[in-house]
């Protein structure tokens, strides 16, 4: 699926600094409140006790239909929940934008993608992405039961669009939760996030 | 794969037209004169390389394999280029691509005594999608590749060189884009000759790839906690000077980025990432100044070795 913006948007260069982002690995997590595709609202602060990922997806970019049409999200997904993990699909493509979505065609989605997200938090104001300073989707974000960042980055380390890429790649955040889980360090807290910029509003 | 659909159309056409199987990546013959003139001679010959070419459309634009001289000269190194044109607001990615996107690859498929070095990076344009920073290509760019050959390479013969392309083609939106490219050139064993019609673009392309900086402009960086101060002699003042790393997670891209002059030259405020958790010793990448792009390979100071500037 691929959806264009007739218009064409201005490109200014950023002539102001950007304010120093919240969320940072190694710091308590900002908290949240969302509402997902069913109408319901999630904090943050509620699942203090568990782990909660995070991940940024625009189901029009190539990047998230590698790691969607392939099944390997929809696999990470069902994977961790199964283990308790609390794990948020946030999508904050901007009305008009590539990868908004109503209500409804999310839960189409979801529902077409076998998907098991806890649930698909819709951010049209992007207001959840600035917060975390989420870059690209996919962006993965890991929180510990303390509610401290623990992750930030890219799903694994094989950076293009290519599903054959996969079955080789190290996958950052198993990784970080296998870790976290058997009480040790994440090894890889940090990477450079790969995918489509997030269609934030201008 | 998502494939543009307004490319997948005439393909489809000439797919049924010459009873081609579906490929596995767009593929077509270009959409003016040229292109036509290879269809029609690929009827008339009952062609069927058409997966072969010297150049390949990709999404929203065209890729090219092209070589800078007529012949390859046992020895010698042999300069081919990857020549992309994109349609307006398309845009391709520098070696570190910034925010988002990823680099073309290249997957070389060369003749044995042949071997490509890497891609050389032509200094990049920022490319701002707020609140991101990407670095790339937009419109027209050729890569240029340096090939070794060995000197006991037979000559008299024909050395079939190929390439499988990959990249992202971005404007908002991205859209993957693969290509094969095939070129033969003949093996000879005198001087090779410019190819006139490519001596232009390859001179340019050469213009284009950042300098050497002076070592009198001594390049050093200061970690300063939030930022790194990269400090040049460079004996003038720049107002529009800019700074794009060649690693990733180093510096904010998106953050804008200060000059101060100096008596000796300049110093430049990066706002470290905030992604960077571990202290760097070096910072690598590409200074663009008024009068070109220098690579810069600053040694970074650390933090706790840095006075407190006095107040």
């Amino acid at each position: 699926m691929k959806r264009e913006c007739a218009s064409v948007l201005p490109l200014v260069l950023m002539a102001v600094s950007l304010p120093a982002l919240a969320a940072s690995v190694g710091q308590p997590a900002p908290n949240f409140t969302a509402t997902d595709s069913n109408g319901k609202a999630y904090t943050l602060a509620a699942y203090h006790g568990r782990f909660v990922v995070l991940e940024w997806h625009n189901q029009g970019c190539p990047y998230t239909q590698k790691h969607y049409d392939s099944g390997n999200m929809e696999r990470l997904q069902k994977e961790w929940t199964q283990k308790g993990v609390v794990w948020f699909t946030v999508i904050s493509s901007a009305p008009g934008t590539q990868g908004y979505v109503t209500a409804a065609q999310e839960n189409d989605y979801l529902h077409k993608m076998n998907a098991a997200p806890t649930a698909a938090l819709l951010d049209p104001t992007g207001d959840l992405g600035h917060l975390y300073g989420a870059k690209t989707t996919p962006h993965m974000f890991i929180i510990n039961p303390d509610g401290v960042l623990i992750y930030d980055g890219a799903i694994d380390d094989k950076p293009t669009t290519d599903a054959a890429d996969i079955s080789t790649a190290r996958n950052y955040v198993s990784l970080a939760l296998s870790e976290a889980m058997a009480g040790k360090p994440v090894s890889t807290s940090t990477s450079r996030p790969y995918g489509c910029s997030v269609k934030y509003a201008h | 794969m998502p494939v543009d659909p307004e490319l997948q159309k005439p393909l489809g056409k000439l797919r049924n037209l010459l009873k081609l199987p579906r490929q596995p990546w767009p593929k077509q013959v270009r959409h003016d004169r040229s292109g036509l003139a290879l269809l029609l001679a690929c009827l008339a010959f009952s062609c069927v390389a058409v997966g072969d070419e010297r150049s390949t459309s990709i999404p929203h634009g065209i890729v090219e394999l092209v070589s800078a001289q007529e012949t390859i000269q046992p020895g010698n190194a042999l300069l081919l280029g990857l020549h992309f044109q994109l349609e307006k607001g398309w845009h391709i990615y520098w070696i570190n691509p910034g925010d988002s996107g990823e680099p073309p690859r290249v997957e070389w498929r060369l003749p044995a005594g042949l071997r490509a070095g890497a891609i050389e990076w032509p200094a990049p344009s920022r490319l701002p999608v707020p609140p991101l920073m990407d670095y790339g290509y937009e419109g027209e760019v050729l890569l240029p590749v340096s090939v070794e050959t060995a000197s006991g390479l037979a000559t008299g013969g024909e050395a079939a060189l190929a390439a499988d392309v990959k990249a992202i083609v971005c404007r908002e939106v991205c859209i993957p884009a693969k290509a094969h490219l095939a070129l033969s050139l003949p093996v000879r064993a005198d001087r090779p000759h410019e190819l006139g019609e490519m001596r232009a673009m390859f001179r340019a392309a050469q213009q284009a790839l950042p300098k050497p900086a002076p070592a009198s402009w001594r390049p050093s960086a200061r970690d300063l906690g939030d930022h790194f101060e990269l400090k040049l002699n460079t004996g003038h003042s720049a107002s529009t000077a800019w700074f794009a790393p060649l690693e990733p997670l180093q510096i904010e891209n998106a953050a804008a980025q200060k000059t101060v002059s100096t008596a000796a030259g300049m110093r430049l405020i990066l706002q470290k990432s905030d992604q960077l958790s571990k202290p760097i010793l070096h910072l690598r990448g590409v200074l663009v100044l008024s009068q070109g792009a220098f690579a810069i390979d600053a040694p970074v100071v650390p933090a706790k070795r840095v006075k407190e500037p006095r107040r």
